[in-house]
């Protein structure tokens, strides 16, 4: 794993009155083992990656609870665990990335909201929406309103989201329903503390176990159950969700002294909102609002007669609603109408953007707007125009000072990554045969569809590359190639993609990029990840799997290898072989393998053993500048030098300290024929004797016959 | 306690919004920042968005502290923000330059309230680097807008003395932070925080200072050479200082030294016979006044171009003992500790073919052509130990062709094209007079670089350049622009990146947005 949690392990243990400090979505972790939580799962993705990987390093603490912590092998499987809470007074949570963990998990989740649940049943939803988003931009809200799931949007701060944890179990119970909670990026991430409550020992659990299973076919989603269960969601539970809302007052009114406007928003907005409000001097630091605000902890379903009772009597409304199509707009819209309610004008969407995240600017803007538009009284309108104006004019003096918008710098491979090579290689092919279609997936290998190899034309999902290239295989005039990760192999791949492809005999190159872990998640465990301890579970060979299927034409290649890797891949798409070619790339995460390396390193070298150090390098008088090894290989490591040869004036390319040798280089300018401007350095660390006299040898020599007098090697 | 020992509230607290790159130790910037503020009692909030293993991509950490002790238990918390405004940031830093450029155009840094500190070095983007010749983006606008659009604006190169320190330049930037005397936390809460913090502290401590004194204006920044390096004083050449204007003194006496090494002092005369009309059809044209900057210009391209790098000149330049020297401090060899040099070459037909004779060349060439038809390989990959006896001895068995260079079909081959060049330069420049349409000629010899098929596609351009354009009575009938501009043309088409980017990345003016996974800018 990418790194140890011992510490936010040590946090779980923490009793009532103490204080927890540290990120959001571990105080959930916290919270649900405060809320007497039997059994936790979900599938790792930022967001929330954190929750799992510290529960994972959590045995202890989860055994003397008797919790049981499963990593799922998908969200659907996630999802599925849920079903331990339809007949058992067992309290669970599951958690994702969101919105595509919600997509996978969604025919689970359906069944789930449709029997309902007798144990409160929580999905944490990591809403990864906005900035640094690595997925498509849809919102998880629309999940809750098919499916009937009430939907949490804490104000995200840790009392008010640890708060939410419990009263989402409350909920969930009170009305039989399934609950979301949807905790935005940054909230996940939000460092803050909490005072503790005691952790709470589930009533059912690995040490209290139910002695005798319940049937109820009622709890069957299937004719005749199915018509009376969904008539029962909206009848009985809807209704028992919406009074324990009330009554328990998950949302928030907070009063303001213009009470002719008001503004209603997302709970998880209300940070952001109160800070463009203290920039018009609206409120102050501890949130005073001068504008009245309802805040929606709870954004799924809405209470009409709160909306009701907010809305009359004013002039205006702020509907502050992050993300598209508008449900709560329209909901606010419909509510008014229906309790004939007309005066005031409800604004949301017209003045704030459609889609995208409602950042600082945004919602400052929005806010600003709406401000001139309804010009309240007490509000200095200079004062605001002057704050949006202020903006816009260092927006505009910056653009004349810098001219040219700086580079953008988005994600890529790390240094020494080993799937870097294999797009090299097949970069290369890919110019040989003038183009092939390329299948790609999720996962890091998703960054080939940047430059600088630009390869890769559909991502369709997670382990869904392979079925994504059969509709287009048949009409393609090469044979397709599809790239999957051995994350997505488990994830989704082998039964949706693979199984599949050799059933049908399918005439198809797929590589898979074997690096041992979901890498782009933080490195987390896989069936198929080397050296598993026992309680860390046991290991399934990708190529076993795969030879045991029944593929016939399988190579094995090491990454680095890049003139081989192009050579199998050449063959791959051009062997008489019919049936699926897989091409196995092996090469594990180099952050992994540089953490396990590290400390044996510096180990050996401390206890005084040889110890090589590897690095590439290039000769800065050699290169003449035309940057092919960059749009080959793109490491970061390799970059530019002003040139020290004063003759010439452009920079020459150099690799710098972060090399950790892995070759890739090197291998690249032999591939592809570049330049003879790549050598590799090896400095030997402890050398033995053997090593100090080859070296003296070598030094005499070179010494002696160098070009430019005497030198040392 | 009563009320009024309660100091008044603060209107709104104290921002910072830190912009690094992957792997640079942002988080635990952050942290340290935490634990300095729970050190002097202050509420604080962080933020970040770690999302997938972006090693290499921007990224932001956003803390806001409210610095004030609470003089009782507070009721009220103060409430912050999780994502930064533009134009509400007290506190702006910047691990590298281009980010803080960015926070620039974003409108985090305003002059009524934001101190930037950032490092004044570069890391490059890819966008920057996968461009032939030079794609980066010019350092000095953000150098020079800085003090413009900041309250007050700190930068200094962090990068280098976090190396000086034997540390990561997270704890450089936080010094700087630090002696800013922007951050209201006490010095001594800040180092607390990185002593508290354990492994590496000491290191962390020693580049806390540099930046602290770095910033406070204890020690001054050395500025880092911008300017290129001057040419070193090569022994002054006597006909140089006797036949050519002193302007040039410093380039020739270079020149005939590089090219002495590379073949002999014939052919550094050579050179000189050539440089010599260029100075006279500049008088013509007018340069003698501005130090003959165009005469100067082709001189420097030509002896670059005398001394192309074939394989006796890589194995000549592989061999030297000031490489083994560089290479040596490059990889941190201690005295004592043996180096390895393994040299990635993957010598060819066609790089023998360029040494050997015009006829046997030929041959060769023919035999390449064949092969290449069928798909077949004409090179061979070769991992040389040149710190090894025998790899060494190889390399310089080649430097032992050198005299018979001067048979070699490459040497004849760019003889010819050299006389080629100079014959339009002097042509065009007496008919035409026009400095620029002479300047785009002169640039013409920056075509014939590399090796392989960057090499292959100059001289394609090259050709088309003479055949088409200045070989071609009816282009020059044109008129003096046109031809100008068409020589530019065929110029940036070959120097262009071969790779175009997808139409989606690329930056568009005012249009709109680039469809990219970070926010653009």
């Amino acid at each position: 794993m990418e790194r140890s949690f011992k510490a936010e392990v040590d946090q779980l243990r923490l009793a009532e009155g103490q204080t927890f400090t540290g990120e959001g979505i571990l105080a959930v972790t916290k919270a649900l083992l405060q809320s007497g939580v039997a059994y936790v799962g979900g599938y790792q993705g930022a967001p929330v990656s954190h929750l799992m990987d510290v529960l994972a390093d959590a045995h202890e603490v989860l055994d003397e609870l008797g919790v049981h912590f499963e990593a799922a092998g998908n969200e659907a499987g996630a999802a599925a665990m849920l079903g331990a809470s339809i007949n058992y007074p067992l309290r669970g949570a599951v958690t994702w990335k969101s919105v595509v963990g919600t997509n996978v998990a969604s025919d689970a989740l359906s069944n789930l909201a449709s029997v309902g649940v007798t144990g409160g049943a929580l999905i944490i939803i990591g809403e990864d929406y906005g900035e640094g988003a690595s997925i498509i931009q849809e919102r998880s809200h629309s999940f809750a309103m098919k499916s009937q799931m009430w939907l949490l949007d804490p104000r995200p701060n840790l009392p008010s989201i640890v708060n939410m944890v419990g009263k989402g179990f409350e909920l969930s119970e009170a009305s039989n329903t399934p609950v979301m909670l949807e905790l935005r990026i940054r909230a996940c991430h939000v460092h803050g503390s909490f005072v503790c409550r005691d952790n709470l020992k589930p009533k059912f659990s690995k040490l209290n176990r139910i002695a005798k299973p319940i049937f109820d076919v009622e709890r069957i989603p299937m004719p005749p159950s199915n018509y009376a269960q969904e008539k029962h969601k909206v009848e009985v539970r809807m209704p028992a969700a919406l009074k324990f809302i009330r009554e328990q007052k998950l949302n928030e009114f907070f009063t303001g002294e213009l009470h002719d406007i008001g503004i209603i928003l997302q709970g998880g907005l209300y940070n952001t909102l109160i800070r463009a409000l203290q920039q018009f001097g609206l409120a102050d630091a501890f949130g005073a609002s001068k504008i009245p605000l309802y805040v929606l902890n709870v954004t799924y379903p809405l209470l009409p007669d709160e909306v009701a009772h907010f809305c009359s009597g004013k002039r205006a409304v702020l509907v502050v609603e992050e993300g598209q199509p508008a449900h709560l707009e329209e909901a606010i819209n419909s509510i008014l109408r229906r309790a004939d309610i007309n005066d005031p004008h409800v604004i949301g969407k017209d003045i704030l953007p459609l889609a995208g995240e409602y950042t600082g600017e945004v919602v400052l803007g929005g806010v600003g707007r709406f401000l001139q538009l309804m010009l309240p009284d007490g509000v200095d309108q200079a004062g605001v125009a002057q704050v949006l104006d202020g903006i816009t004019q260092a927006k505009q003096r910056a653009a004349e000072l810098l001219g040219e918008r700086v580079p953008l710098r988005p994600p890529g491979f790390c240094i020494g990554c080993p799937e870097r090579p294999v797009f090299s290689a097949l970069k290369l092919v890919d110019k040989e045969v003038g183009g092939i279609h390329i299948s790609s997936d999720i996962g890091c290998h998703t960054f080939s569809t940047l430059p600088p190899f630009n390869l890769g034309n559909t991502v369709l999902g997670f382990g869904l590359s392979l079925a994504a290239s059969s509709g287009v295989s048949a009409s393609m005039g090469q044979r397709v190639v599809t790239v999957m990760g051995d994350g997505g192999f488990w994830h989704n791949g082998l039964s949706s993609g693979v199984t599949n492809a050799i059933f049908r005999n399918d005439d198809r190159v797929l590589i898979i990029m074997e690096n041992g872990y979901t890498s782009a998640t933080g490195t987390q465990n896989i069936p198929s990840t080397p050296g598993l301890t026992a309680q860390q579970g046991v290991s399934i060979s990708i190529e076993g799997t795969l030879r045991g299927m029944g593929v016939k034409w399988l190579e094995r290649v090491d990454n680095y290898a890049v003139g081989n890797v192009a050579e199998v891949l050449r063959r791959a798409m051009t062997t008489p072989e019919t049936g699926l070619k897989v091409i196995i790339a092996d090469g594990e995460c180099m952050l992994e393998r540089q953490r396990r390396l590290r400390p044996v390193n510096a180990a050996r070298l401390a206890d005084g053993g040889r110890v090589v150090r590897t690095r590439f390098g290039v000769d800065e008088d050699v290169c003449t500048g035309d940057r092919s090894c960059i749009r080959l290989s793109g490491c970061p490591s390799l970059t530019l030098k002003d040139n020290p040869d004063p003759l010439r004036t452009e920079p020459v390319t150099t690799v710098n300290n972060g090399c950790v040798g892995c070759g890739l280089c090197g291998e690249v300018a032999q591939a592809a024929a570049l330049c003879p401007s790549f050598y590799r350095t090896e400095v030997i660390q402890n050398p033995g004797w053997t090593d100090r006299f080859m070296q003296g040898l070598r030094q005499w020599t070179i010494g002696r016959l160098s070009g430019d007098g005497r030198g040392q090697a | 306690m009563s009320a009024a020992m309660e100091p008044a509230a603060l209107a709104r607290p104290f921002t910072i919004l830190v912009a690094a790159l992957g792997g640079e130790g942002g988080g635990v910037l952050a942290d340290w920042i935490i634990d300095a503020a729970l050190h002097e009692g202050f509420p604080v909030q962080s933020t970040s968005i770690p999302g997938v293993s972006q090693r290499t991509g921007a990224t932001t950490y956003y803390l806001e502290l409210y610095p004030q002790r609470p003089a009782t238990p507070m009721v009220k918390q103060p409430v912050m923000a999780l994502l930064p405004s533009p134009g509400a940031i007290d506190l702006m830093a910047a691990s590298e330059l281009v980010e803080a450029g960015r926070a620039m155009q974003n409108a985090f840094v305003t002059a009524d309230r934001t101190t930037l500190v950032a490092s004044s070095h570069r890391i490059f983007a890819t966008s920057e680097k996968v461009v032939p010749s030079d794609g980066r983006y010019a350092s000095e606008k953000i150098i020079s807008a800085a003090p413009q659009l900041a309250r007050r604006a700190i930068l200094f190169d962090m990068a280098r003395l976090a190396q000086e320190a034997g540390t990561v330049i997270n704890a450089v930037l936080f010094g700087a932070m630090s002696g800013s005397g922007a951050l209201p936390l006490s010095r001594e809460a800040c180092e607390a925080a990185i002593r508290g913090a354990g492994k590496g502290a000491e290191a962390s401590l020693r580049g806390f200072a540099l930046g602290f004194s770095h910033a406070s204006g204890e020690l001054t920044m050395v500025a880092p050479p911008v300017a290129k390096p001057t040419i070193p004083t090569a022994p002054p050449v006597e006909r140089v200082m006797k036949d050519f204007p002193a302007a040039l003194h410093d380039l020739l006496n270079e020149a005939v030294r590089r090219l002495t090494e590379y073949q002999d002092v014939a052919y550094a005369d050579q050179y000189l016979d050539r440089v010599h009309p260029l100075v006279a059809v500049e008088r013509e044209i007018g340069g003698a006044e501005s130090d003959f900057p165009l005469a100067r210009e082709a001189a420097r391209l030509m002896v670059l171009w005398m001394a192309y790098e074939d394989v006796i000149r890589v194995a000549e330049l592989k061999t030297r003992a000031s490489r083994f020297r560089r290479l040596r401090a490059e990889a941190g060899a201690k005295p004592g500790q043996p180096l390895v040099v393994v040299d990635y070459l993957k010598p060819g037909a066609e790089e023998l073919a360029d040494i050997l004779p015009e006829s046997l060349a030929a041959h060769l060439r023919a035999w390449v052509a064949r092969r290449r038809l069928h798909g077949r390989a004409t090179d061979f990959g070769l991992r040389l130990r040149s710190t090894s006896i025998s790899g060494f001895l190889a390399l310089r068995l080649l430097v032992l062709f050198k005299p018979w260079r001067r048979q070699a079909a490459r040497f004849k081959m760019e003889q010819l094209a050299i006389e080629r060049w100079l014959g339009a330069i002097k042509r065009f420049g007496l008919a035409s007079l026009d400095r620029e349409l002479v300047s785009e000629i002169i640039q013409c010899a920056a075509l014939l670089r590399g090796y392989g098929d960057t090499q292959r596609r100059g001289r394609k351009a090259f050709e088309e350049v003479f055949e088409t354009l200045l070989e071609n009575e009816s282009a020059a009938i044109k008129g003096l622009d046109k031809l100008t501009r068409a020589i530019r043309a065929i110029r940036s088409a070959a120097l262009a990146n071969p790779d175009a980017p997808p139409p989606a990345l690329a930056v568009s003016g005012s249009g709109g947005k680039p469809v990219i996974w970070l926010k653009a800018g």
